[in-house]
């Protein structure tokens, strides 16, 4: 059984079937990006792509996933070209977005599968497709923002 | 006052006499006085002048290296501590290393709390910066043999007279420079200090810097002290009380200690303490839950008894307040228009996105803790004493948090860590889960208010009578043994943030008591700010409808002329939300003010919609206008009231934590909603461009908000909220507007 995480192969072992993706990609691959908030699928901030589609990290057993393709946080910048970062977090570095920084990942995640679905989008659609995000610190304005000028770069690119 | 010194034994020898070191299953029973001696209180030392001097290093190669005094959490605070640097020592913000300090190389500082690490350290930081240019300039002259006062500041250096460059890396000639307190020249009269002169034209203040952790966070790097690994880690978790306060009855371990990957069982009946270590970290919590252990009855806790003691009117009717904190003037015999109103905030919770978590590797030699908090020496005298071992054997490595709103102050996460590699000899990562976050973290305590008033018919208010009780923040996690002889000497400033009024009045008395109650307490976003204004400044609205005088021409009258600087932001933000114009049906604004710790002024305007359809309450936009000095990154300081504003509207609506069968009924996101992206309004702020030193904006905007909501909402709808969070329902069912 195995798993491709950011374009690499790891086996499953049996022992880690059980073991939630978020914490096989944190604590067995070891890349730190994906965060843990809840647990429970209520903040969004484990959210990674599988097979292009975001998906809360925390609600998914690595066993059940076997087999799909993973990306992280950390290779999501890969994904749009080589020595690149991705559109969605050079929008987030123009609008200096994080403050604790800690959603951001997640937040970025949900954004970069969103738009790839729909790269024109309303401003109730950015609502609606971020509101599983939660931000403590209150940078929903900024996220906004920024959702809203990648969507601008990436249009820009394809025409 | 002074308390007499139990006796203790030395607690190493203790320890490796009874065992403590080895591994497997260790008890620990009481060894007396032992817990009165871990530090109560977090480190409250402000800073001075001189103590910059350790934070700012000139390297070899000119580049400046800066370890920053403050913890970083999302204030930006040491991004714009550096930029204040920068500005002294006239450098780029490429040529600055913005260094996150430990316990051991950079000399105690005080907690990172109550938004002064820009109001506070600005002054020390900037001095020091300066004090370390002319050092460095009297270096110059002596190399070059020009006078002192020839040589100009340059990028990097320094401009001799002919056009010749002098650069700090010519200067220290291949080794470190940091000053101490004894060759700083000149040391307290630095009067070439570029940041002295407000509303200078500066090179770093005032420019918008992107943080320096800026990309590292949007790729995912590891940042926080949940991504600290080490090679031999082993994994650790603590068995907590089901009920708040719970004691262990009785352990049993062999079932545990059978479990797959179990290295250790450690027990520690005196800190209520008992863990678990397994080899790898999918073997933890199969582990947790085969360790058995029952619990004494702890004592009943339940809503319905902490709103019985945190009830002003109970205090009202003895006549019993602990505190006078305010009282002037005198109580006119008759008045006009009269008004009694009860307002009340409920229990709150921090809900930061990184719950906490710690690794810690304690050995014969040596004892390493990676945490964030936000007081790292305080985590380190703490552990040292649970470990029995001096401070300085403990170094304290610090993180980027992800969020603390006063909650992180004291991380237990760090002293379990500490304790179970203590027994293992091993690294062991802690990590507490979001549960466990929302039971056993520290929480903002209920506030209870009176408040009678009165004003004429020419809209000034004559009296101001504000009782309120809750209970003590400051001091809320001193232990039980002290707590009695702290709040006898100490009235809580804390829980009275923000309840002494701007306004003047004819006649003011404000009274309080600061109650303990089984329900541990301690900071939050803005201590008793938020629930404080929100009782000044609802009744304020109250009092203008009452007296039919618009609520912004009521709050102007009552104002003296010492707040010239609050006039003038409660004057922008009419102007900037069109204050006074009509609004639609279903449509109303409020307005709300407040003074943040006497340097920040702050005007709020919302605007909420009442939408029948879908029963909702809606905040449409809010309109904000804040004096906070010379703002050294304006675009920092605007995230900061927005953040401000967000939290506010959270708490006005959503955020309660109640109390059953002796725990917090809310154990995660689900059943304590903070506010999401879809609730967020449209937010405009605008920023007064002052020649005030810089003042706190972390908390500052927080005050204003849900006051100017329900303000809002009685415009709106003639239903006035007194108590939070808002009830949407109880606003249509009541609603006549």
């Amino acid at each position: 059984m195995k798993i491709e995480i950011n374009g690499k192969s790891y086996p499953i072992p049996e022992t880690l079937q059980v073991v939630s993706l978020l914490d096989f990609i944190r604590d067995i691959v070891g890349l730190k990006g994906t965060k843990y908030g809840c647990g429970k699928g209520l903040c969004g901030a484990c959210t990674v792509h599988m097979d292009g589609e975001a998906t809360l990290s925390c609600q998914e057993t690595v066993g059940e996933v076997a087999g799909r393709r993973i990306i992280t946080i950390e290779g999501l910048a890969e994904t749009a070209g080589p020595d690149q970062l991705h559109p969605v977090q050079l929008a987030w570095i123009a609008e200096a977005v994080p403050q604790c920084g800690y959603c951001q990942p997640g937040q970025i995640m949900t954004a970069a599968a969103f738009l790839k679905d729909n790269p024109s989008p309303s401003d109730e659609d950015i609502r609606e497709a971020m509101n599983g995000n939660l931000c403590r610190c209150g940078t929903y304005p900024r996220i906004h923002r920024a959702v809203r000028r990648a969507a601008g770069e990436i249009n820009h690119e394809v025409r | 006052m002074k308390f007499a010194e139990p006796l203790v034994l030395n607690r190493r020898q203790f320890l490796i006499t009874s065992g403590w070191m080895a591994a497997g299953l260790t008890v620990l029973t009481s060894c007396g006085p032992f817990s009165s001696l871990l530090p109560a209180l977090p480190s409250t030392s402000d800073p001075e002048k001189a103590d910059g001097l350790a934070w700012i290093q000139i390297m070899p190669d000119g580049r400046v290296r800066f370890f920053c005094p403050r913890m970083e959490m999302g204030q930006g605070a040491s991004m714009g501590l550096a930029q204040v640097v920068a500005e002294e020592l006239n450098i780029d913000q490429d040529d600055i290393e913005c260094v996150r300090p430990t316990t051991q190389n950079t000399p105690p500082f005080k907690m990172t709390v109550g938004s002064e690490s820009i109001s506070g350290f600005f002054e020390p930081v900037s001095w020091a910066a300066a004090a370390i240019r002319e050092e460095m300039r009297r270096l110059a002259s002596e190399k070059s043999g020009v006078q002192v006062k020839e040589i100009r500041d340059a990028q990097g250096g320094f401009l001799l007279p002919g056009g010749k460059r002098q650069n700090y890396a010519d200067l220290v000639e291949g080794r470190p420079v940091i000053l101490d307190q004894d060759n700083a020249v000149d040391t307290f009269n630095i009067s070439a200090r570029h940041t002295a002169t407000a509303m200078g034209r500066y090179r770093a203040i005032g420019q918008n810097w992107r943080h320096h952790d800026l990309v590292a966070m949007v790729t995912g790097q590891p940042l926080y002290a949940r991504d600290v690994s080490l090679p031999g880690m082993l994994y650790g978790a603590v068995v907590r009380p089901p009920v708040l306060g719970g004691k262990i009855k009785s352990i049993a371990s062999a079932a545990a200690k059978k479990m797959p990957g179990v290295k250790a069982v450690v027990v520690n009946r005196e800190e209520e303490f008992a863990g678990i270590v397994v080899q790898r970290p999918e073997q933890l919590q199969a582990a947790v839950d085969a360790l058995e252990v029952t619990w004494e009855d702890a004592v009943s806790l339940d809503q319905a008894s902490l709103d019985e003691t945190l009830n002003v009117d109970a205090a009202r009717q003895s006549n019993d307040f602990e505190h006078i904190l305010a009282e002037d003037g005198k109580a006119p015999a008759t008045s006009r228009q009269r008004i009694t109103a009860r307002y009340e905030t409920p229990f709150a919770t921090h809900g930061a996105m990184e719950p906490r978590a710690a690794v810690a590797s304690v050995s014969e030699e040596r004892a390493e803790v990676w945490c964030g908090s936000q007081d790292p020496f305080f985590v380190q005298l703490r552990v040292a004493k649970l470990i029995g071992r001096p401070a300085e054997d403990v170094t304290v490595h610090t993180h980027r948090m992800g969020g603390a709103f006063g909650g992180r102050v004291w991380c237990r996460a760090a002293e379990e860590a500490a304790m179970l590699s203590q027994a293992t000899g091993k690294p062991v990562r802690v990590q507490w889960s979001r549960e466990t976050e929302f039971a056993h973290n520290y929480f903002q305590p209920r506030f209870s208010h009176h408040i009678e008033a009165s004003v004429d018919s020419s809209g000034l208010i004559n009296q101001w009578e504000h009782d309120f009780v809750s209970s003590p923040i400051i001091t809320g996690l001193v232990p039980e043994n002290i707590s009695g002889i702290v709040d006898t000497f100490v009235a809580d400033a804390g829980t009275a943030r923000g309840a002494v009024p701007p306004y003047e009045f004819g006649y003011h008395r404000i009274r309080y008591s600061d109650l303990r109650t089984a329900v541990p307490v301690g900071a939050w976003r803005g201590l008793g700010v938020a629930p404080n204004v929100f009782a000044v400044e609802s009744m304020m609205d109250e009092l203008a409808h009452v007296a039919g005088i618009d609520p912004l021409a009521l709050r102007l009258k009552n104002l003296g002329q010492d707040q010239a600087r609050l006039v003038n932001v409660l004057k922008k933000v009419a102007a900037l939300s069109e204050w006074g114009a009509p609004t639609a049906p279903g449509v109303g604004k409020g307005i709300a003010c407040a003074v943040y710790k006497d340097e920040t002024y702050v005007a709020t305007v919302a605007e909420i919609i009442l939408d029948e359809e879908a029963q909702e309450v809606r905040v449409n936009k809010i309109w904000c206008v804040q004096d906070c000095g010379l703002m050294i990154n304006p675009d920092q300081v605007d995230h900061q009231v927005v953040g401000n504003i967000v939290w506010g509207c959270s708490m006005a609506f959503k955020e309660r934590i109640s109390f059953a069968n002796g725990r917090a009924e809310q154990r995660n996101f689900d059943e304590y909603e903070i506010l999401r992206h879809d609730e967020t309004p449209a937010i405009v702020v605008e920023l007064v461009k002052s020649g005030a030193p810089p003042s706190a904006v972390g908390e500052s905007a927080l005050a204003p908000t849900a006051p100017a909501i329900v303000n809002a909402i009685f415009a709106a709808a003639k239903v006035r909220i007194r108590q939070l969070p808002i009830q949407v329902d109880d606003v249509f069912a009541n609603k006549t507007g």
